[in-house]
């Protein structure tokens, strides 16, 4: 057995891998500066800046005081050279300081993407927890009732809006039954229960809609595989039918459900912005949230280039499974 | 198990009969003491030293970790802080303050004049950046003159001193705190009835009871009565009512107008508040025809129905109906006998009538999309007004453009307002003084700027209050704008949380008196 999958991993093509790896990662360098530039200009079409939202309605501020804060905000030097100086900032490691809070948006960054991966790696699992299992039985059970069920579950989990279910779920289990807590979040180093206690719902907000797309694909990429001649050749020698599907059949059908696994994973980790807002999850989302709330310039180019560079690195993660679910891709 | 739990719930039902019939002699009469009070906060402070900070969030939850010279009461009267007492000169230029003594900041040093002259001067310090420098733009010197002494010289009389003395921003800070850490935000040091222990951006603030805290209540009990106070961030508001009735918060900030309702039904949990600092009107450009005519003004005021626009597009709740100007109801100098109280139309088409529009006419009203409070009321005020023949056409525009085109007075009929704290001052002379900056308007009127400068130039409260009475009849009088309503903030607690107060300026100095039931 261990063998085997060393064998398979020579095979998928471990000693290319490195150079592949190094080829990906400079490739990746273009697509950030590509989204830095983008959204840098895109922000700054969007009419009003910090200072129109700062001022609200206090009456405290006048006309007058706002062109002294524009000014103060270094808004009212010309784009190329904002831009210039940011990019600057970029390459070493310095992605600016948030205009309301004068925090370094690096740092802050780096407090929040713990609460984001937590989130999505536990929506995750639970999607998988649930969306391969109804998935593999729908399509083993194809046309009987026990694929309609999952086709429905699929059908609702697909429109039912996260926002609206995590709303639901608050209101059924916090207040109804009064067994989870409704929001607020503990930090896993403060107290590792409260911690996961609190989890329990967000992670089932974005865990049922993302289950359904597991459990959609699951199932038809399940039944393509299945009626190919190699799983009639297993169950006509004889194996069991359980092993047919589990070693022989999963194994096939895998590879789109990695690669939805994978996009959706990559989306979450950016796209949780509602759920963790409901929730009052101190994430990545909601630090954008309140960056685009207030046209908080270094705070959402370094948002969004977080998210990027996530985005980047998860698709990356998902070309290397590839490999090692299926032998015969190869990175050359 | 099942004979179990009936025996103790009997003896549970009885205990608290015999609790409510026979109070028990040991238990003190008046608040309790202890307990955590978890409140549930909309957004974060937008940075902790309250000197560089103008947000409300900093406000609110940094307030009670200082004290000011001068403190604002519920019921809107200027009362000892720090100061014990105060004198002005004949001329309004000299001000002097008692300092309290034996005063201790949070690090166990006693407070002193110094302290107060440097806090005032790091405020006035343009080096400090500090966003309220224009609090003190009067103030001449600041000095401490013998042990318990400060003395303000301003340049001329400016009686709102005490309005900027008040404002819980401009607190009395340590100096050494500042000159260790560069700035307050980090170590919050002040003389207020708790300490600051810990923050951690959008999970929690937690401040504790202070031992050396020096205000007591009526019975000469020492305040605060609450242990501790965790600040927790739960910026949707449904999420924030709910945690509310669930229990996991006692304390819930900026209730909207929705649901309150759902809340007031709740028998767990009361809702507590209503007014707060600020007005919403339909700003009327007045040097653009025809409403340059101020017959035209005054027909607008009279056909606008001000009650069907809070009952409608602010849900009841979301507004309490102007009946003055733009200083709320209930604020000790509001006047509240505005003609416009009472919708008469027949006046309003004659006053049209007799300023040469007797068909009426055209005219464009834009407001912001963003917030719904300022843009619902539109539609309804169109339909009014369309009564006598006034016929508008509404554009809505998103905040970050609408602004800058009001704040350039390039615009008709709008429907804006502002908040401040609740000094006569801020709501008068800020906003309809020929040459505030806030005076969007375009109102210039003699006999009113000449009344609000002389409410500046006495400090006796009640002769403002009648300055600021003919002020405000001037207004009514001349309509620089039809004021509708003033926006509504409501507070939530649960059942076991008492003596919360509610402020009109919206601060929580009301924490300071709050205590909770025994668990």
């Amino acid at each position: 057995m261990l063998h085997g999958r060393q064998n398979a991993l020579k095979l998928a093509g471990v000693t290319f891998l490195g150079s592949y790896l190094t080829r990906r990662l400079a490739l990746a360098v273009p697509t950030v500066f590509g989204v830095v530039l983008a959204v840098f200009l895109l922000i700054r079409l969007v009419p009003g800046d910090v200072v129109t939202q700062l001022v609200g309605l206090e009456a405290t501020i006048s006309p007058k005081r706002v062109d002294e804060l524009r000014r103060l905000f270094g808004l009212d030097r010309p784009l190329p050279v904002q831009f210039a100086e940011y990019l600057g900032g970029v390459a070493q490691g310095d992605l600016g300081k948030s205009l309301r809070t004068g925090l370094p948006v690096g740092r802050e960054l780096l407090r929040r993407f713990p609460v984001t991966i937590e989130l999505a790696a536990l929506g995750l699992l639970v999607a998988l927890c649930v969306g391969v299992p109804v998935g593999v039985l729908a399509a083993v059970r194809r046309g009987r009732a026990a694929d309609y069920l999952a086709t429905g579950f699929v059908m609702v989990g697909l429109s039912i809006p996260s926002f609206w279910l995590a709303i639901l779920l608050i209101l059924f289990f916090a207040l109804r039954l009064g067994v989870l807590p409704p929001t607020a979040y503990i930090a896993p180093r403060e107290n590792l229960i409260g911690n996961l206690l609190h989890m329990i719902l967000p992670a089932l907000s974005v865990g049922f809609v993302l289950a359904a797309a597991i459990t959609r694909i699951v199932r038809s990429s399940l039944l393509e595989v299945l009626n190919r001649h190699y799983v009639r050749t297993a169950r006509a020698k004889g194996l069991a039918e359980g092993r047919v599907i589990l070693h022989h059949a999963m194994r096939n059908a895998l590879i789109p459900v990695v690669t939805v696994v994978g996009l959706q994973f990559g989306t979450l980790l950016g796209g949780t912005v509602i759920i963790e807002q409901i929730f009052s999850l101190p994430g990545v989302g909601r630090y954008a949230l309140e960056g685009i709330n207030l046209r908080d310039y270094p705070v959402i180019q370094g948002a969004v280039l977080a998210i990027a560079l996530a985005f980047v690195l998860v698709n990356l993660i998902v070309d290397v499974c590839y490999g090692f679910l299926d032998p015969r891709i190869r990175y050359e | 198990m099942y004979v179990l739990r009936r025996l103790l719930t009997v003896l549970l039902v009885g205990g608290l009969v015999a609790g409510i019939l026979m109070p028990s002699a040991a238990q003190a009469p008046g608040p309790r003491y202890g307990g955590t009070l978890r409140a549930g906060m909309q957004t974060d402070p937008v940075g902790l030293d309250p000197h560089l900070s103008t947000a409300t969030a900093t406000r609110n939850m940094m307030e009670n970790v200082y004290d000011t010279l001068v403190m604002y009461s519920s019921q809107g009267r200027y009362i000892p802080g720090l100061a014990e007492s105060w004198t002005t000169s004949e001329d309004g230029i000299t001000w002097t303050f008692q300092i309290r003594r034996g005063v201790k900041f949070h690090n166990g040093r006693v407070m002193t004049p110094e302290d107060v002259v440097y806090s005032i001067n790091r405020i006035r310090d343009p080096n400090t950046k500090s966003p309220r420098v224009q609090d003190f733009a009067e103030v001449d010197t600041v000095s401490a003159s013998g042990p318990n002494t400060v003395v303000i010289k301003l340049k001329r009389p400016f009686s709102p001193l005490l309005a900027k003395l008040s404002s819980s921003l401009n607190v009395i800070v340590a100096r050494e705190v500042v000159s260790r850490d560069g700035d307050l935000h980090t170590n919050p040091t002040g003389t207020g009835p708790f300490r600051f222990v810990g923050y951690t951006p959008q999970q929690r603030l937690t401040l504790v009871r202070s031992g050396d805290y020096w205000e007591v209540d009526a019975n000469g009990r020492r305040l605060p009565y609450l242990d501790r106070i965790e600040f927790v961030f739960l910026p949707d508001a449904v999420a924030r009512a709910t945690a509310l009735r669930a229990g996991s918060v006692q304390w819930i900030e900026y209730v909207p107008s929705s649901e309150v309702k759902a809340l007031r039904a709740d028998p767990n949990v009361e809702v507590v508040g209503g007014l707060s600092a600020n007005f919403r009107s339909l700003y009327i450009n007045n040097q653009v025809a025809p409403f340059n005519n101020v017959k035209v003004r005054q027909a607008m005021a009279y056909a606008t129905d001000k009650k069907e626009i809070v009952d409608t597009a602010l849900f009841e709740v979301g507004g309490i109906v102007a009946t003055g100007t733009a200083i709320p109801p209930g604020n000790f100098f509001a006047t509240t006998r505005s003609p416009y109280n009472k919708v008469d139309l027949d006046r309003a088409k004659r006053l049209l009538a007799e300023a040469g529009h007797p068909n009426g006419f055209e005219a464009d009203l834009y407001v912001t999309s963003t917030y719904d409070f300022l843009r619902t009321p539109a539609e309804i005020i169109q339909a009014q007004l369309a009564k006598i023949g006034i016929r508008l056409k509404i554009t809505a525009a998103d905040w970050s453009v609408y602004l800058p085109t009001v704040f350039q007075k390039k615009y008709v009929l709008t429907i804006l307002g502002t908040s401040g704290q609740s000094d006569p001052d801020d709501f008068l002379y800020n906003n309809f003084h020929s040459k505030a900056g806030l005076n969007l308007v375009n109102y210039a009127d003699p006999q009113f700027d000449q009344l609000v400068e002389q409410a500046r130039a006495v400090s006796n409260e009640g002769q403002r209050k009648r300055l600021y009475e003919q002020a405000q009849a001037r207004l009514l009088d001349t309509v620089p704008m039809v004021f509708i309503y003033h926006s509504t903030q409501f507070e939530a607690v649960r059942r076991t949380v008492r003596g919360f107060e509610h402020w009109p300026n919206t601060s929580y100095l009301g924490l300071r008196r709050t205590w909770m039931t025994a668990p």
